[in-house]
């Protein structure tokens, strides 16, 4: 089966407009690359399975 | 001894010689500023020369007016550090429009209070998201030891100004290597302490869960001179440690004595070119260190820093990327875009992971005291220089500077870059990475380094 890969200019279109972020044409190809290259560089950390007892140290001290 | 009005001068010759009187802390300052006026054409590390305020700074000095164990020692400071009476740049144009900082950075409070003379701010790429130390806007920061080449980023400037021999001493700042990857690039001592040692308060933030700031010298003991003067508990900085402080300069003396060392494998071998494994093989073998470890999940902690950072900094500079896109420098704006468009959900699992990789790693410091890794896969790369050759792949430069950096950083562990000067070629550095608040067992294993020849930090 060939891998669904996502229309990740279509993403960052639709996201962009979803919080209200302007990408003007000339920075479009650019933002798109970006995200292409974000997504590879997270895969690592994607890949890998947490324990549901895994929580995060904040730092916040009410 | 070293001439304390010379280029070679260290912070502690300086002080020394202001303190017993054989030097005025005011002749030290004028020759300071006209080292700056002579390099800073060349080398481009300043945004911002403080010369009237220098030279008053001085004069109190030399009327007896201040007193510290850096008494007289110029220094100069990434301008992401608030200087009182100027816009804090962190390397933008926008901050121009910004506030005017009412007052110093508490880090530059703490150096002048025990003695230091501010001269300046420092170039730096912009916004600290950057490996390169070059700017749209200021131009690039040069490298000292070979002005076609990058000095690294993202505290360019505090590179270029340490290594040109103007200061002998500056501060950067460190989220996923900016303080170690110009200290390797410009051959520099460079310290990144441990995550909340020392005070941010004052500095234009990037990535909380990961800003750092620390020094940058030209020989250990001023990095321990600058970091005990440092220390301390800041209200003002809800991350800073409230611990006691621990004095490193009285344990420079020590020795590698007592101390395990071990090289990191694995990661931490894979794609470098072959001067940063020889320069951790040199000084593995005068530390007479074989013995090998594998720091666990090091790819899976780079990617979480990555994303971090990324999500981090891109929401911070959303309203800006908003309403003034066009004023970022195009080596930024496209990457902050992106970073404001990933999933949030990215962001909450590298910090759960982060926890389990702080785990692991406090695990490995039963077996070891001390971890040594490159500090950079490669020497500085030409100015300009898009993509680079890594274990022959090509990748961009930007993203793989930090390669080595970024998953010691992620956890806050302490590290000392030594450099090793390479005669005929460029410098390149070794991270000397130890516990959580563990400087001083870094700083004592660069100084064994430096006292050997091993590790060294001349002006260029």
């Amino acid at each position: 089966m060939a891998e669904d890969k996502p229309d990740i200019a279509r993403l960052v279109d639709e996201a962009a407009k979803a919080i209200g972020l302007t990408i003007a044409p000339e920075y479009r190809d650019k933002v798109i690359l970006n995200y292409e290259r974000s997504l590879l560089i997270a895969r690592p950390l994607l890949e890998v399975e947490l324990d549901d007892e895994l929580i995060s140290g904040p730092v916040f001290r009410p | 001894m070293t001439d304390p009005l010379s280029k070679e001068a260290s912070a502690g010759d300086i002080a020394r010689a202001v303190m017993s009187g054989k030097a005025k802390a005011t002749d030290v300052i004028n020759s300071t500023l006209e080292r700056i006026a002579e390099a800073e054409p060349t080398v481009n590390a300043f945004t911002d020369v403080l010369a009237q305020r220098a030279r008053r700074r001085a004069a109190e000095i030399d009327s007896g007016r201040h007193r510290g164990p850096l008494v007289g020692v110029p220094f100069a400071v990434k301008n992401l550090f608030d200087i009182k009476g100027l816009p804090t740049r962190a390397g933008s144009k926008i901050n121009l429009d910004g506030p005017i900082a009412a007052r110093d950075a508490s880090l530059v409070r703490k150096l002048e209070a025990a003695g230091a003379v501010l001269v300046g701010g420092l170039n730096m790429g912009e916004y600290a998201y950057d490996f390169t130390g070059e700017n749209a806007h200021y131009g690039p920061s040069r490298n000292p030891r070979d002005t076609t080449r990058m000095t690294g980023g993202s505290s360019g400037g505090s590179g270029a100004a340490v290594a040109a021999g103007e200061v002998p001493l500056s501060l950067g700042s460190d989220t996923n290597g900016s303080i170690r990857v110009p200290s390797s690039l410009c051959g520099l001592f460079g310290l990144k302490p441990t995550y909340g040692r020392l005070s941010r308060a004052g500095t234009y933030p990037f990535v909380d869960a990961l800003d750092h700031v620390g020094p940058i010298a030209r020989s250990v003991e001023d990095l321990a001179l600058s970091f005990d003067a440092m220390q301390g508990w800041d209200p003002d900085d809800p991350v800073c440690t409230d611990r006691p402080t621990e004095p490193a300069l009285t344990e420079l003396g020590e020795g590698i004595g007592g101390l395990r060392i071990a090289i990191a494998g694995d990661y931490f071998e894979r794609g470098a070119e072959p001067e940063a494994l020889d320069a951790v093989t040199r000084v593995a073998k005068a530390l007479g260190s074989s013995k090998k470890i594998v720091i666990p999940e090091a790819a899976v902690a780079r990617s979480a820093a990555y994303i971090i950072t990324a999500i981090e900094g891109s929401q911070l500079h959303l309203p800006r990327l908003r309403t003034r896109a066009q004023d970022f420098d195009p080596d930024t704006r496209e990457r902050f875009m992106a970073g404001a468009l990933l999933p949030g959900a990215w962001y909450v699992k590298a910090q759960r992971f982060r926890r389990r990789y702080r785990t692991a790693l406090q695990k490995l410091f039963e077996e070891v005291d001390v971890i040594l890794a490159p500090a950079t896969p490669c020497t500085a790369p030409k100015l300009g220089q898009v993509m680079m050759k890594l274990g022959g792949v090509e990748l961009p430069v930007r993203a793989n500077l930090g390669l080595y950096t970024q998953p010691i950083s992620f956890i806050g562990l302490p590290v000392v870059v030594a450099p090793l000067q390479r005669p005929g070629g460029l410098p390149i550095g070794v991270q000397i990475i130890a516990n959580h608040y563990k400087e001083a067992a870094a700083l004592r294993v660069a100084r064994h380094l430096e006292k050997e020849g091993v590790a060294s930090a001349p002006a260029a």
